[in-house]
């Protein structure tokens, strides 16, 4: 591993390279810290979770490489604890005046709205903090309005424009993340362009129209099957009728599915327009080519694999979503990579993170 | 001595290094310098899978081991807990272990571990608390779906006498019960009990029943619901199984996480099954020792279930048993009390 470092050139290369993120994971080895981060977790009543989160994200920090080194995740177990325990005192006290004392409390949403483009900022500074790549950690130094803005106004704007106004809301969000995003004292900037996400939306109502199609056909089917087979179709006074209940339950089916699944599509197609529109310190460029309907059936395959065994693949899974992940990501990189230099940068706040954490929001960082 | 690469302090440049002595007392040499570095070991990472291990230095500067390195020995450091479990987790045999635990121990906490918690914590749960949920609730679905009674006086005098009847054979005494009146409207037939012992009967309910034993076993049937506990057990298993969702479902993704609370909403609906059941057996036992008859309730149930299609049998989504499963089962019961019609 030194001896490629070593043999990269000091001087800045006139020509770029290509360099590929590499994921050296496996799921034999990941099923065993798993299940043992699992069991401890049950048995500590849910105290060994924090523990269990460091060690599954250095787990898979620790084995994706770029250019013969790996990234490294630094936060310490016992902050993300009490960031848990603040989080989870603050939930069961707003419960507690919601349920116990006065509905008026539910009127806590209006503070928090305002509140959250904080909230936000703290926590994906958190987060880029606790990465690092050579030594080199990230950093994030957000600002509130572009951020209220960005993660509070434009989501609401474009459900309220039934997601057609989404690739405005998404291009809003790679462009804040990437602009107020560092390492060490190189800055990111990301320019994503419109028409790319407008394609982007295009192709997935496409897709989620053909998979409505496919799989209201299939339940429609099914359906027409049983409805043979029970011989209510001889029995009933108006078949005709009784069809079109099939047809209309296989289509809301469908519908729905297409809906959940439509979402990843569009976010795989979000995060190529925005990895293909980042550079690093003006020069490095990124690259990313996630096949969008390759990892939706990635997602769903793991789904289905995750349910059938009761758990037991989901280690398997999630090695298998991030190798490809990172298989599809590549750095242009201008020159060597070995100049950057850490500076000091905002520490972002453990209770905001694990705040997003709990509530399983991710903003892709 | 362990090999490695060596970045000075807060810089990416990595150079070949050589680390060796011990935890204490380490020496450092960097690349082709022959200056030998006396650094001092502030944190190293734990052992994980094949991850590199990082050891950094007071002032900065960090030695990232060669992942075969024997970083262990070098600090002394196989005993520490992570070490340890590192090479348990590596072993074939204490992961199948640890499998078998894991899928013991969550089918016990689910069997049993969460219905006795619950059961304990609604045990514990202060008056107050259960009597300002009852007020809440109630202000709440007079607003969005009851009205108010158009039962006459005399009427809801007769129901109250007969409810108070029911109370008494019940024996039931914390908290106190009390009985009221609405309009169901849209909720049309039904009564339901709230934890605090308030209990609502609809006009419709009283003008649909053709016999007091029948109103009677209905209420009978909601005074179990409050005696069991059967609301304040269910928020709190519910709130038991999200949070061991929470616990197993840190890594597990959007698609899984999503499932997973799904199927755990289904879950509940089985659970308030099982309530259901409780309460009509509470039901019975009440009514007999009131000298009524136990069976008249699920002819009520029944005229209200004509005119929804489907409530004759027990599926999956169904809060309350099927009908027909529920008529067997209180006759079943009430012959084995001894009741004759």
């Amino acid at each position: 591993m030194d001896s490629i470092a070593a043999k990269q050139p000091d001087s800045p290369a006139a020509t770029t390279r290509d360099l590929g993120f590499s994921f050296t994971g496996n799921a034999r080895e990941y099923f065993g810290i798993w299940i043992v981060n699992l069991l401890l977790s049950i048995i500590t009543i849910g105290i060994y979770t924090a523990w269990a989160k460091v060690r599954r994200l250095r787990y898979f920090y620790g084995n994706t490489w770029l250019d013969g080194h790996n990234f490294e995740y630094h936060a310490q177990p016992k902050q993300i604890l009490i960031g848990r325990l603040i989080v989870f005192g603050f939930l069961a006290l707003i419960n507690v005046l919601v349920n116990f004392v006065s509905p008026l409390f539910a009127l806590i949403f209006i503070p928090y709205l305002l509140a959250l483009p904080w909230l936000i900022n703290k926590s994906m500074a958190f987060n880029a903090r606790m990465t690092s790549y050579r030594n080199v950690r990230l950093n994030f130094r957000g600002s509130y309005w572009g951020a209220l803005l960005t993660f509070v106004l434009m989501p609401m704007v474009a459900s309220i424009s039934l997601g057609l106004l989404a690739p405005i809301a998404s291009r809003m969000s790679s462009n804040y993340i990437g602009k107020h995003l560092g390492y060490g004292a190189a800055r990111f900037g990301t320019d994503v362009k419109l028409g790319t996400l407008y394609r982007n939306l295009g192709a997935t109502f496409l897709f989620g129209v053909s998979v409505t199609l496919v799989v209201a056909g299939v339940a429609a089917a099914i359906g027409y099957g049983f409805f043979e087979l029970s011989g209510k179709a001889a029995l009933s006074i108006d078949p005709g009728r009784e069809l079109v209940s099939i047809l209309v339950v296989a289509g809301v089916v469908g519908l729905y599915l297409a809906l959940f699944l439509a979402a990843f599509f569009y976010l795989a197609g979000v995060r190529n327009a925005a990895f293909n529109a980042t550079r690093l310190d003006g020069q490095h460029e990124f690259k990313s080519t996630l096949g969008r309907g390759r990892y939706v059936w990635i997602l769903v395959s793991n789904l289905v694999a995750s349910i059938v065994t009761i758990g037991m693949l989901r280690p398997w899974a999630a090695i298998r979503t991030w190798r490809y992940l990172a298989g599809s990501t590549t750095l242009v990189a201008a020159g060597a990579l070995d100049h950057f230099v850490d500076e000091a940068a905002p520490k972002g706040n453990v209770a905001s993170a694990e705040f997003f954490d709990i509530e399983g929001i991710d903003f892709g960082l | 001595m362990i090999e490695g690469r060596y970045f000075q302090p807060e810089a990416a440049r990595a150079e070949p290094a050589r680390l060796w002595g011990e935890r204490g007392d380490l020496r450092l040499m960097v690349g082709d310098d022959e200056t030998v570095h006396r650094p001092v070991l502030v944190s190293v990472s734990d052992r994980l899978g094949n991850v590199p291990r990082k050891l950094t230095f007071a002032d900065g500067g960090v030695f990232e081991a060669l992942p075969d390195a024997d970083v262990d020995s070098l600090l002394d450091s196989h005993g520490s807990f992570f070490t340890r479990l590192s090479r348990l987790e590596a072993s074939w045999k204490f992961v199948a272990v640890a499998c078998v635990a894991t899928l013991l121990l969550l089918a016990g906490l689910y069997r049993y571990g969460l219905p006795a918690l619950a059961a304990g914590a609604a045990a514990v749960t202060p008056n107050i608390v259960v009597q300002s949920m009852d007020k809440g609730t109630l202000e709440t679905v007079d607003r969005l779906l009851l009205s108010q009674t158009k039962t006459s006086a005399a009427r809801q005098s007769e129901v109250k006498a007969l409810f108070d009847d029911v109370a008494k054979a019940s024996g039931h005494v914390e908290p106190p019960l009390k009985l009221l009146f609405r309009k169901g409207g849209r909720v049309g037939a039904n009564a339901f009990a709230l934890p605090g012992g308030t209990i609502v009967i609809t006009d419709e309910l009283i003008k649909l029943a053709k016999s007091d034993d029948e109103i009677a076993g209905v209420l009978a049937h909601e005074i179990g619901h409050v005696a069991g506990q059967h609301s304040l057990k269910q928020l709190y298993r519910v709130l038991g199984i999200s949070f061991m969702i929470g616990v197993i479902g840190g890594d597990s993704g959007q698609l899984v996480d999503d499932v997973v609370s799904q199927a755990s909403a289904l879950q509940t609906f089985a659970y308030t099954r099982q309530f259901e059941a409780d309460a009509d057996r509470q039901s019975v036992e009440t009514m007999i020792r009131a000298g009524r008859n136990p069976l008249a309730f699920v002819d009520l149930l029944d005229r209200i279930g004509n005119d929804r299609p489907g409530s004759d049998e027990t599926g999956w989504l169904d809060t309350h048993p099927g009908n027909k499963d529920r008529r067997a089962a209180t006759e079943a019961l009430a012959k084995e009390l001894g009741w004759r019609e």
